[in-house]
């Protein structure tokens, strides 16, 4: 479905191999020599105390996050990219900008899903200034991502306080990308297809 | 409060699946191995991210955390936290708990939100993976010009709305 989604692997050694990637080894490098620094320089009774907060902290977050990548997985299916692509690429102008915001907020998704549809728009010949605010809204006020993310980690308050805040940003984005394509020379031109 | 969020979120997962299941089952598998297949690298990776986070704020202490980031920090404590947030790398599973436990250890919610706003915005890993060789540099320094005062303007909107509502956010 996507070209950086990882193989599919059957049974426990695709798992195994899933999930030993660059990433787990990074954070489990990463925290033995921060733990090793911590019994050192703060002493083994602080770094019990980090352990059993981590613990805590990751048995609350878990049941969360799995809710939340089911959820954004069902939701993915319900709205399918091209379902995106085809009303984004439809707008331009004022209304551009709204209907971006928009749909940014309800794409599921990391980026290897959201940056091809974008490029696939673009050669099209969209605006680059709904482009922007598009992505300006995924990355700020995705629903989807505050589902699985920032509501287990931040708490509701804390998440539905920020995505208000957040919410007419990407609009001002996407009027100042239109600013700076007719005001300087930067243009962008969409890369070559193929690349 | 947690057990709410997660029956709240059972719900809708369970409404939105049986919509789908309904409307189109041959759709309900794909979603499965989707959510399956992400689970694997996360089931490992996000408790070592959380350690590591954990680790970390241990080794950073509070004061200077509330010094930098508090609530009386203002205007530059924001401009900061936005900086710092635009600097996070990785993805969410590793700046999450980065955010969570600077707020926990001081960080005011006006500079929380400046910090993860400049995260989302900015992500530099997501622009050197993805945006960069899929748009090209001229869409990315047009997207990052056009987004470089939000994280900034979240904050100062996030600390206005404190003051003017007197809102009290506290983790």
């Amino acid at each position: 479905m996507s070209p950086s989604s990882p193989r599919r692997e059957a049974g426990v050694r695709g798992w195994l191999r899933n999930a030993f990637r660059g990433p787990t080894l990074v954070f489990a490098g990463g925290s033995l020599i921060a733990g090793i620094a911590v019994v050192q320089l703060r002493g083994t009774e602080r770094a019990t105390a980090a352990i059993v907060d981590a613990a805590a902290m990751s048995l609350g977050v878990l049941p969360q996050v799995v809710l939340g990548l089911m959820l954004g997985a069902v939701l993915q299916q319900l709205v399918p990219h091209e379902t995106v692509g085809r009303y984004l690429g439809r707008e331009s102008g004022l209304r551009g900008l709204v209907v971006g915001t928009l749909l940014g907020c309800v794409t599921p998704g990391g980026p290897f899903a959201s940056f091809p549809i974008v490029y696939a728009l673009f050669v099209a010949g969209a605006e680059a200034a709904t482009l922007v605010t598009y992505l300006a809204a995924w990355a700020l006020i995705g629903v989807n991502r505050m589902i699985v993310w920032e509501l287990p980690f931040m708490g509701a308050e804390f998440a539905v306080f920020r995505w208000l805040i957040c919410l007419p940003l990407p609009l001002l984005a996407g009027l100042l990308a239109r600013a700076i394509v007719t005001r300087t020379r930067l243009k962008p031109e969409a890369p070559e297809a193929g690349r | 409060m947690n057990l709410v969020t997660i029956l709240v979120m059972g719900l809708v997962t369970l409404a939105l699946g049986t919509t789908l299941s309904l409307r189109a089952p041959e759709r309900l598998r794909p979603a499965a191995e989707f959510t399956l297949r992400q689970l694997a690298p996360l089931a490992l990776q996000l408790p070592l991210a959380i350690l590591l986070a954990s680790f970390l704020s241990e080794l950073l202490p509070p004061a200077a955390i509330a010094g930098l980031f508090g609530r009386e920090s203002g205007p530059w404590g924001i401009v900061l936290a936005a900086l710092v947030g635009g600097a996070l790398p990785g993805g969410p599973m590793a700046s999450f708990p980065i955010a969570v436990f600077l707020w926990q250890a001081g960080a005011g919610p006006a500079q929380t939100v400046a910090l993860l706003a400049g995260w989302s915005v900015f992500a530099l890993h997501r622009v050197i993976i993805f945006e960069l060789p899929i748009m090209g540099w001229r869409f990315s320094a047009l997207r990052l010009l056009a987004c470089a005062p939000l994280p900034v303007l979240a904050g100062l909107a996030a600390a206005l709305l404190i003051r003017l509502t007197g809102v009290s956010l506290s983790p």
